[in-house]
This record gives structure tokens, C-alpha cells and sequence, in this order.
């Protein structure tokens, strides 16, 4: 297929790009340093050391923490180094988790949603979501008594992914008016992240969430009479992006092919239209259909007020079953009485079917829905599925089909297991390829980082703080017109608020600002990406998947790009906040800062320039934040520049001179290739 | 370049077919399988301008009976819309001289004419000089704008029987604001707006075009109009492309040389050298750094491109004195200036599809302040004057014929009002203007207030008031498509609104059929107006 010519005509291009930048732009020393990560930062290859600690480098630590958690920190990469893997791991299995808005037990309103509308008296809005994820993401402190720490990383990473393969998304106009139900499909993925994934998915299915997103709520079984038919979209959506996608694959993930080469369809529009039968009678919990037969699409989300369940109540219990509007196979001809779903060697039916994933007539919602998913759930095309698009998340986009059956054979033998998850997970991290396959792989391992994992790595690198922000009292009567709710952001380092966990994370209908991503916020059930989105080019031709680029379009790379620039330069803790609410920057919301002058020491020590080099900056910024993977060529070019940098830079006059040089490292790091592909 | 960016489009759809792509909806692979087998290339220029309207446009108010018996019935004392009158003896400039019969009239014998809202802007330019803006009523009665009416969401024909007493296909959730700008978009979005027709448009002419320009740029963010399943739409400001901050120049192109500052000059080329094209050890790298070495190039070359162009600032195009900075007016004011520079020579540039929006449609409360009139201008106004003003800048350089511009908007509204306002409603009427398009004339099924069975097959009639018997019990309402509060039942789908426009912009007819599968349930494919 590929064109002889026109792979010659690009070859010969690149060597002549390459030769134009050597002469034109990049000083002498570029044609000779070496662009592969450098070997005097990394320590080497030494075995993997998984229950032992002295074989662990900065380097390594911080390579498996950029694949388990929302960032490595220094604290962390230590931390790691001393207690070793497998004990790391241990700690996150059994650390707390950390809810939206799901008490801990015995402790009502530990879950930040609760206190800040329980205590605070605040109105929950997405924003507040945002600010809950990110509570998550970042660790640390909690903002209500800032001793308990938030340290299940792991299980907030492994949420974040899924998140990205069982999706939903506030872009939804009904889901956007109610953070609750967003929060508490969240909390879903929080609480199975180490569970059973056949646990997952009847959680997601049942949830009001997902209900409402791919449209099971309240979806029907069919009415002649009314022309009506059962609702296909997440009769679809379960098969084709949470369980088995749509084509047969082989235990390593790679895709079977039939006799003539061609791939085996998983199922057809029969099977779907089968699944969205039994798929029906489903809607909110507290819907009066029992005591108000007929009722049933006539419910819907609770919206408060006097005499009713509070805002969003319903959308925080599963959704039940209601037997008259569901198709168990009896009301024939509107009913499917013998319903194929998947077809597979093994497959289980009901008595008296006669073929292998049958669900015949008689059953309840409830049983006929545990058939459908146990139905899915044995489907052999799920650990492979399932286990490849974890490790896409976490660890490389072109994971070795070896790899894949390995963590596939662990998510099968552990199919039963309550801690499945666990299993998959940890078998995904301490995988061979995981940890060398930088080394095996050189020019092709690893990932494109998504932008927001970007700006949580950089906060947490910098120990990020929320400062500025207001306390506005409450004004009106509680449950009147015109009652305006109190906002209480001053004072508040740990609630993580403001235009830069909102706005700039793409919290808006407007694409394209910031950096496009934000928990939750996909455009579609596709994700902000797909799993296999190839770039054009180069990785086209090579077949190798990159889902992260589809969402960095020419637009985006440069709104996110200054997005980062704006989080390196500038939001510094010592800026002085507004606290007049007159003037017009106001800032209610505040914003989450760095501290810039923590990195002073390494920045400088004199007056700067040549004399006074920036080699220890560089060297541990390439640690904190490129797992000590930075090529000679790019210190070379850091050090060339930031070098140039001395006290008379300093700006404004009578600052640190040497934030200069620590504005322009942040910046000119977190926007290079080489730290963007994490390796 | 040239080279890569056809194979790259080439191999994406090849993978595609080959089974890569596991996660494609099924039925998007047959608009695949259209762009490999159409392999469309132009000798010509062409662009689509889609201008939506934010908010659902009464455009029964913005487009009304000037016969003053019509216009009696409709906003007098017992008419229609009592207290939604606009002012007649102010609409002497906006009358639309449309034959009153037969075809190209709106199909009720009498004359319309546009709100005065729309009539031309008075205002003093910079020297005190009284000048005139643009409107859009001298380029329809010049034959350079046509109205569409009644236009809206449908999957198939639906009559008013149907409506109240079956259940025929319908758009899912008809008045909800989000889900029909999702369906205008997209027609019909499936589950979720995957794709809308201008980016399956684009998928489809992409391969047409050398240039690395975007096939499709929004101007004022994305919307599901702009996604196709390959082509991913460009996103700038009203009037610049997006840039790298730290490279950007004080003036003049972006160039790896141009920092901001003197300080960030040695930044800027560390950056650049960091990026530098085919470099990097990792073949993810290389990918990252050609994304961005691309969207630094567009930029430039949009930039470019603006900065070129002539300042289409004359007083019947965009003058600066009447410019928001931001809105509709410079969004269009932009998009004339890339069609000039794409017109500038060999440019590889053959097909362009833009989208531009505004808002403050949604007009519940206070809708005649909120439209305009003369002296207090208002949306209406700021509409007129920057689709004439499109046209009128591009006629100045010859170029009116290459691009077509056409309005959607959620839907139309309620004929009922309710407190100086009106509510979600579903058909609407719609503006087409270019140097292409069959000007001076209605197209569709009659602007709605005709007896009789050629025109608005379901449509109200002042002549012949249908009460309906519903969930509101019988409405006292004379204008009442059905359900009670006056919400008009399109006779135009969105689907022939479109095709008409991809058939104008070169699509063959077989792919139409691919891009809008619900176009198959009308029997008429396309409409004449362009």
C-alpha cells in the first residue's frame, strides 16, 4: 500500500530538516550529542527489584510513579526507594480512599461534596466536582481539618482510566446540572478500582449516570401499539467500549482473523437489538411505578423543594427494576422470548435454551440483567480488552502482545476474586516490559502524556497550593427565591478552586481552551480519545497506536502549551491576593499556586551566568519530572540557554534573579518532546 | 509536505478499513469507504460558511407580513402576535421584493419584510462623516440572498395528524436547546453527536486540498458541525490563529527567531531546537514535535494569510467603527480575508468549510430590544450587516461566487408569547447569501401562513385555524401546529437544507446519500437555491 517514492521523498526530507536545523538554529555541540535519554542519569539496568529496595534508582522510582500516580514527587520517589515495590503497592491497596461524595464509614460529611454543601452551606456546582477530582489527584492534605492525608494514588490513577473507558461526561445537558450524580458515578470507579471488573460493570450499568448518559434509564420494553422500541445505545456501548470491543481478539490482544484473513465480528445489530431488550425497565429508584402503575416514564430526577428527596437525591442510588416495563420474554409479540446475546464456546443459557447465550423467557430485571452481564463478563474477548486499554493508560501506547497475555492470564485467573483489579493492576506495573521496556524499546516505548496529567504532575512536583479566594457570607432566606449561597475559599490551601482547575482545564462547551481535558469532560462516549487513534505519519506507517494525540490538534498543542507556560511563569504563592470584593478582579475562586522560591538553591548561588551555572537545576528537574531521562542534547540545550541567565534579569527589580532561571526550566521542560512522551 | 498530508489522510483511512480501527462506529465506515473510493479534486475554489445562531431565532419574527392586511392578521390587536408588533411604516428598507406568487414567493400572495431591526445602521465614522452599513434586505432584493423557510430537525416527513395522533420518527428531545443544535449539526447525531455534516463534508474533500490549511476552522470554538470522523477542525480566534506565546512576535509572522522579548529570545530558540523536526530519538517524540511544528506553520500561515488580506473596512463591508472586536461581524470579516489569500494564486487550497457563531437568540423575555431596531441596534442588526458585509467584502475582489453563507440556529420559536417573549420551537426560517445563490427569492414550503395544500403541509393557517385537542386541552391559539403553544412542524429538513449545499460545494449525489442517511425518507433530495 505505502508508496516507495514517496517514503524515499520523506526520508530524504527529514535528513535534509535535520541538516537546515544543524547549520541554521542549533549550536555545534547538537550534531554530536546524543538525543536518547542520558545514561549518566540513569542508573542503569539491575534487575528487577521487586520486594527488595537496593536495586531501586531515583530514576526507576520515579519511572513507576509516573505510571501509577498523578505525578512523581520527590518526597514520593524516596519514599519508594526505601520500601521497595511490591511494599509501595501494598500501602495503596489498603490506603483510604478518597470519595467525592461518599462518606467514609462512621464519618458523615468526610467526603469533600458533603462538607463543603453539609458544613459549608455551599450549592454543589461542576466546579465543586473539579475541585473533589482534584483533591484526589493531587494527595496530600485534607482542606477540612489538613491532617488526614489523601495518599491512594494508585487507586485515584486507576479511576482516572477507567473513567476513560467507561465514560461519561457533564458535556451532557442533564448530567451537567447534577454534579451529585457525576460525583457519585465517580465514587463507582473510586470504589471498584481494586475490586471485580464484573462487579464495575454492573455498578456503572445500574448507575443513574450512565443511565441517563447512554440513555437505559427509563428505557422501555417494546409497544406495537406505540410504535416503540427499546433504546440500542448502551445495549452498543457496554459491548463495543467496556467489555469486547468489536472484533474477536486472541488471548494477547492481537485481533483473530478468519480463514481469509479478515477480522471476526464479536456481534451483530441482532445481538444489540437482543441486548436492548433486556436492557428495559430500568429507571430511578425512587420512582412511584409501584404505588402509581403507569408512572414509569413520567419519572424523573429529584429537583428538590419543599416535601421532596433533596436535589440529585435519586441520581445517588442504583436504578431498579420495574417488571411491566421490562421485557422478560412474556408479551409476545412485543417481548423477545428467547434472546441470543453473545454467542462463544461456552456461553452460558437459560434451561431449556438450546443455544450457547440464550436468556429465555420468565425472568425478573434483575436476573435477566446478571444474565446479560455474567454474558458479557465470560466473553473471552474481555481480559484481553480490558487489560491492554489499562496498560495503554498507564504504562505505553504499543504494549507487546506478550505483555497483554500476561496481565490478561492474571485478570482471568483472578476472575472471581473480589480483588481482581488489584491483581490486574499490579501485574500491569511490575510487568518486565514496564519497567525495562525503555530499554528493550528505545525509540517506541511509551506514552504521549494527556494534558492533564501534565498539569496534576506539575503541581504535585511543586507542591501546589490554593491561594486567594473569598469568604462571602450567605444573604436571603435558605429555600427562598434570590437566597444566594456562601462561598468560602479564603483561607483554604487545600481546596484546589480557581480558573486554572475550571476554566483552563476545559470545564466549558468551548473546546480548545486551556488544555482541553477535565475529569468527566469528554465531548463523547468516545473519550477525548480513542484507544486506536493512530497519528498520521510516521507512527501510521510504523502501525503504532498514539490515542493521547488525537485530542492535542493543531489548536489545542498550542492552547495547552500556553496554558503550561502560564502555570510555569506566573501563579505564585507570593503574589498578593484581592480581598476588596469591590474592585473588579475580585477573585472569589483564587487559584492553585506554586512557590517558585523553593527551587532557589538550585538554581544559583551567586550572581548566575556562565560562572554560576543552571547543571543542578537541570539535573533535578530531568529527575523530578523526566524520570532522569533527559538527553545530553536537551541538557545541552537547557544549560546553553538558562547559563545566560544572571542577576540582571531580575525582574521586577530588587526580586531573585534566579526565578528567571526556574520560570524558564519549568517551561521549556514541561513543552519539550522529551518529557512529554513518557517513557 | 505536500505528499505526506495525502498519504497521511490515505493511511488513517486505509488502517481504518483494515480493522485498526476497532472502535469506529459501524456506520461511519461507510463515509470512509466514500472518501477512498471519491478521491475528490477541484479546479475551482469553494467554501462553506456555516453561521449559527445561539438560542433558537424567532425567525417568525425577523422575517413577517408586510401586506397590511397580512401584517393586520398577524401582529394586530386580534392577530397572531399582538405583542410582538414591530412597527411597520419603519420597514420601508427591509421589504423583500420577492415575487408575491408562484415560485420564489413565500407562498401566500403577499409581501414579506425582514424586522427593521435589520434595515441599515446609521453611524459617524472617524472623520464625523454619516455612513451607512451593509444590510442584508439590499442583498436579497439585489438577487444575491435567498430565505429558506420552515427548516428544521426532521428523520422523515411528519404531518400534524401524524404528530398528534401517532408516534412517528422524531428527532429525540425536539426543544431542548442542546440536543437540537446537536442535531442541526450533526442530522441526526447518533448517540452522541459523533460527527456533524460539516466535518463529514470535509472528510470527504480533505484530499482535495495540497495545502496544510484546516479543511474546516471554527472561529469562535468547536461545535459537532466541526467533527469529522478523520478531519479534526481547526480552532482559532474571531480574528488570529492561535500561537505558541512564548514565540510570538511583537508584529509580523511567528518565527522561532521572534520572542516576545528580549529576555525570552534564547528561550524561544531552545524551544525551537527542542522541536525540531525529525530529531528525537522516539518515534512519539518525532510525532509530538511535528504536531507542533504543524500547528506553529498553520498559525503562521493563517496568520499570514489575515495580515495580507485587504481590511474589507469600507462602510458597506466591516468599519471599524461598528465592530464588536470579537462577535459575528469580525468572525466573518476573517474568513472573507482567508478566502481572498486562498484565491491568491496556487495556493493548493480548493475547498474550505468555516463556522462562525453568535449568540443571544434565546429570546423568552424582551425579544424586540434583544432583536433591535433602528437607532438601538440589537442581534438582528449585527446579523444583516455581517452577512451583507461577507458578501459586499468579497464582491469587492471578485470573489462573491466562491463562497456560500447560510444561517442555522437550534430551532425557530413558539408562535404563542408569553411576557414579551417566546418560547423553544421547532421549524424556523433561514438565510442563504452568495454570489452562487438564486437570489430574491423564498425556497422550502411557504413562510407558514398559507391555506391550502401546496404549501405548509402542516402548517398553521390564519385563514384556516387548526385548534388541536392535546395534553393543554384545545388551544385558543389560531396559529397551533399541534401541540398546543404553536410550535411549527417543519416542512424543509434539515438533510435537504444541507444536501442542497453539498451538492453546490461538489459532493457527488451518492455521497450525500452516505453523509445524511436519513436524506433517503424525502422524496425531494435537494432544494434550488444555490
Amino acid at each position: 500500500m505505502a508508496n516507495p517514492g514517496m517514503l524515499r521523498l520523506r526520508a530524504r526530507t527529514a535528513v535534509l530538516a535535520a541538516l537546515l536545523v544543524g547549520a541554521s538554529a542549533a549550536p555545534v555541540f547538537a550534531q554530536t550529542l546524543s538525543h536518547f535519554p542520558d545514561p549518566i542519569f540513569h542508573d542503569g539496568y539491575n534487575g528487577l527489584a521487586v520486594s527488595g529496595t537496593a536495586n531501586i534508582s531515583a530514576s526507576d522510582a520515579s519511572r513507576f510513579l509516573a505510571q501509577s500516580t498523578f505525578g512523581p514527587t520527590d518526597a514520593d520517589i524516596a519514599s519508594l526507594r526505601s520500601i521497595g515495590y511490591q511494599a509501595w503497592l501494598n500501602q495503596q491497596f489498603s490506603a483510604t480512599p478518597t470519595y467525592e461524595i461518599t462518606d467514609l464509614p462512621g464519618k458523615t460529611n468526610s467526603a469533600y461534596l458533603h462538607w463543603i454543601s453539609n458544613v459549608l452551606g455551599e450549592q454543589i456546582g461542576q466546579n465543586n466536582r473539579q475541585e473533589a477530582w482534584f483533591l484526589g489527584a493531587l494527595g496530600g492534605p485534607d482542606p477540612q481539618n489538613g491532617i488526614a492525608a489523601h495518599t491512594d494514588q494508585l487507586r485515584q490513577r486507576v479511576a482516572f482510566a477507567l473513567s476513560e473507558i467507561l465514560v461519561v461526561s457533564d458535556q451532557n445537558p442533564l448530567l451537567d446540572g447534577f454534579p451529585q450524580g457525576m460525583a457519585w458515578y465517580y465514587d463507582i470507579l473510586i470504589r471498584d478500582a481494586f475490586g471485580n471488573y464484573r462487579q464495575l460493570l454492573q455498578d456503572v450499568t445500574l448507575s443513574p449516570a450512565m443511565g441517563v448518559y447512554l440513555n437505559m434509564l427509563g428505557n422501555q420494553r417494546a409497544d406495537a401499539s406505540q410504535n416503540l422500541h427499546p433504546d440500542e445505545n448502551y445495549a452498543r456501548e457496554i459491548n463495543q467500549l467496556f467489555s469486547i470491543g468489536l472484533v474477536m481478539l486472541n488471548p494477547d490482544g492481537s485481533v483473530q482473523l478468519d480463514s481469509s484473513g479478515k477480522p471476526i465480528p464479536t456481534y451483530n445489530q441482532s445481538t444489540i437489538t437482543n441486548f436492548a431488550h433486556v436492557f428495559t425497565g430500568f429507571t430511578w429508584s425512587d420512582c412511584d411505578e409501584n404505588t402509581n402503575p403507569g408512572d414509569f416514564p413520567n419519572c424523573g430526577p429529584d429537583y428538590g423543594g419543599a416535601g421532596n428527596p433533596p436535589y440529585g437525591d435519586n441520581f445517588m442510588h442504583p436504578m431498579v427494576g420495574f417488571a411491566s416495563y421490562h421485557d422478560n420474554g412474556t408479551k409476545i409479540p412485543d417481548d423477545i422470548a428467547h434472546k441470543q446475546l453473545l454467542y462463544y464456546t461456552g456461553a452460558a443459557m437459560s434451561s431449556g435454551e438450546t443455544s450457547p447465550g440464550t436468556l429465555g423467557p420468565g425472568g425478573t430485571p434483575t436476573t435477566d440483567l446478571a444474565f446479560a452481564l455474567d454474558n458479557i463478563y465470560n466473553h473471552p474477548n474481555v481480559a484481553p480488552f480490558v487489560s491492554k486499554q489499562l496498560i495503554m493508560r498507564l504504562v505505553t501506547s504499543n504494549p507487546s502482545p506478550a505483555y497483554v497475555a500476561r496481565v490478561a492470564k492474571v485478570f482471568n485467573d483472578n476472575r472471581t476474586s473480589t480483588t481482581q483489579m488489584q491483581a490486574v493492576v499490579q501485574a500491569i506495573l511490575l510487568d518486565p516490559e514496564a519497567r525495562y521496556g525503555q530499554f528493550w524499546k528505545p525509540t517506541s516505548f511509551g506514552k504521549l502524556r494527556e494534558p492533564l496529567l501534565t498539569v496534576t504532575h506539575f503541581w504535585r512536583a511543586m507542591h501546589a497550593v490554593h491561594s486567594c479566594g473569598a469568604n462571602i457570607a450567605a444573604s436571603g432566606t435558605p429555600g427562598t427565591d434570590g437566597y444566594q449561597y456562601p462561598t468560602n475559599y479564603g483561607s483554604q490551601p487545600y481546596r484546589y478552586a480557581g480558573y486554572s482547575t475550571a476554566w483552563s482545564t476545559g470545564l466549558t462547551t468551548t473546546y480548545g481552551v486551556g488544555v482541553s481535558q477535565a475529569s468527566l469532560d469528554a465531548l463523547t462516549v468516545f473519550n477525548f480519545f480513542k484507544p486506536s487513534f493512530m497519528p498520521p505519519g510516521e507512527m501510521t506507517s510504523a502501525g503504532l497506536l498514539g490515542p493521547e494525540f488525537q485530542i492535542q490538534t493543531d489548536s489545542v498543542i498550542a492552547s495547552s502549551n500556553n496554558t503550561f507556560q502560564s502555570l510555569a511563569y506566573n501563579l505564585d504563592t507570593s503574589e498578593t491576593c484581592d480581598e476588596n470584593p469591590n474592585d473588579q478582579d475580585f477573585d472569589t475562586y483564587g487559584d492553585v499556586k506554586i512557590n517558585h522560591a523553593q527551587d532557589l538553591a538550585l538554581a544559583g548561588s551567586h550572581s548566575g551566568g556562565p560562572t554560576d551555572p543552571s547543571d543542578r537545576l537541570i539535573a533535578a528537574y530531568s529527575a523530578r519530572f523526566m524520570s532522569g531521562q533527559m538527553s545530553p542534547y536537551m541538557f545541552a540545550q537547557l544549560k546553553s540557554y538558562l547559563d545566560t541567565i544572571d542577576s540582571s534579569w531580575a525582574y521586577p527589580t530588587g526580586s531573585d534573579w534566579r526565578l528567571q532561571r526556574i520560570y524558564r526550566a519549568l517551561y521549556l521542560v514541561l513543552s519539550s518532546p522529551e518529557y512529554q512522551i513518557q517513557k | 509536505m505536500r505528499c505526506d498530508r495525502r498519504k497521511f489522510i490515505h493511511d488513517t483511512i486505509c488502517a481504518a478499513l483494515g480493522g485498526a480501527s476497532l472502535y469506529s462506529a459501524l456506520g461511519n465506515l461507510q463515509v470512509l469507504q466514500a472518501a477512498v473510493r471519491a478521491n475528490y479534486a477541484f479546479s475551482d475554489y469553494k467554501a462553506l460558511v456555516c453561521v449559527f445562531l445561539y438560542g433558537g431565532n424567532d425567525s417568525f419574527n425577523t422575517i413577517v407580513p408586510y401586506t397590511q392586511t397580512a401584517f393586520n392578521s398577524f401582529f394586530g390587536s386580534n392577530g397572531v402576535r399582538p405583542a410582538l408588533a414591530l412597527n411597520r411604516s419603519l420597514m420601508t428598507n427591509t421589504v423583500l421584493s420577492a415575487p408575491t406568487s408562484g415560485a420564489g414567493s413565500p407562498g401566500d400572495g403577499n409581501q414579506y419584510a425582514l424586522n427593521p431591526a435589520m434595515a441599515p445602521q446609521a453611524y459617524k465614522d472617524s472623520k464625523g462623516a454619516s455612513q451607512t452599513s451593509a444590510d442584508f434586505a439590499s442583498a436579497f432584493n439585489a438577487g444575491s440572498a435567498a430565505i429558506v423557510s420552515n427548516v428544521g430537525t426532521l428523520v422523515a416527513p411528519v404531518t400534524q395528524t401524524q404528530y398528534q395522533n401517532g408516534n412517528p420518527a422524531l428527532p429525540p428531545q425536539l426543544y431542548s436547546h442542546a440536543d437540537q443544535e446537536a442535531y442541526w449539526q450533526a442530522s441526526p447525531p447518533t448517540n452522541q453527536p459523533v460527527t456533524g455534516w460539516g466535518g463529514r463534508i470535509a472528510d470527504l474533500v480533505a484530499s482535495a486540498n495540497t495545502s496544510s490549511a484546516p479543511v474546516i476552522t471554527g472561529l469562535n470554538g468547536q461545535d459537532a458541525f466541526m467533527r469529522g470522523q478523520d478531519v479534526n477542525g481547526y480552532i482559532m480566534n474571531a480574528n488570529s490563529a492561535s500561537t505558541i506565546n512564548l514565540l510570538q512576535g511583537n508584529s509580523g509572522p511567528l518565527t522561532c527567531a521572534g520572542a516576545a522579548n528580549a529576555y525570552d529570545s534564547g528561550a524561544a530558540q531552545a524551544f525551537c531546537n527542542l522541536q525540531a523536526s525529525g530529531t528525537q530519538a522516539n518515534v512519539l517524540e518525532r510525532t509530538l514535535a511535528n504536531t507542533m511544528n504543524h500547528s506553529i506553520a498553520t498559525a503562521n500561515l493563517i496568520n499570514t494569510a489575515i495580515g495580507s488580506a485587504p481590511a474589507f473596512a469600507s462602510p458597506n463591508e466591516f468599519p471599524p467603527e461598528l465592530s464588536t472586536g470579537y462577535d459575528l461581524d469580525v468572525q466573518l470579516q476573517t474568513v472573507a480575508q482567508l478566502i481572498w489569500a486562498a484565491n491568491q494564486g496556487n495556493t493548493g487550497i480548493t475547498r474550505q468549510v468555516f463556522f462562525v457563531t453568535t449568540g443571544g437568540y434565546d429570546t423568552h423575555g424582551d425579544e424586540l430590544a434583544t432583536h433591535g431596531s433602528p437607532g438601538n441596534p440589537g442581534v438582528l442588526s449585527l446579523l444583516s450587516r455581517s452577512l451583507a458585509g461577507f458578501y459586499n467584502s468579497l464582491n469587492s475582489v471578485g470573489l462573491a461566487s466562491k463562497a456560500t453563507a447560510f444561517t442555522c440556529s437550534d430551532f425557530g420559536r413558539t408562535m404563542t408569547s408569553n411576557n414579551g417573549g417566546t418560547d423553544h420551537g421547532w421549524g424556523s426560517h433561514q438565510f442563504v447569501i452568495g454570489g452562487a445563490v438564486q437570489g430574491k427569492k423564498f425556497y422550502g414550503n411557504g413562510c407558514g401562513f398559507a391555506a391550502g395544500t401546496n404549501y405548509g403541509v402542516v402548517m398553521p393557517s390564519l385563514t384556516n385555524p387548526t385548534p388541536p385537542a392535546n395534553v393543554y386541552g384545545s388551544s385558543p391559539n389560531l396559529n397551533d401546529s399541534g401541540d398546543g403553544i404553536g410550535r411549527i412542524i417543519p416542512t424543509t429538513s434539515v438533510d435537504q437544507y444541507a444536501a442542497t449545499l453539498a451538492r453546490w460545494f461538489g459532493i457527488g449525489d451518492s455521497d450525500i446519500g452516505l453523509i445524511f442517511p436519513n436524506l433517503a425518507n424525502f422524496n425531494t433530495r435537494y432544494l434550488s437555491f444555490v
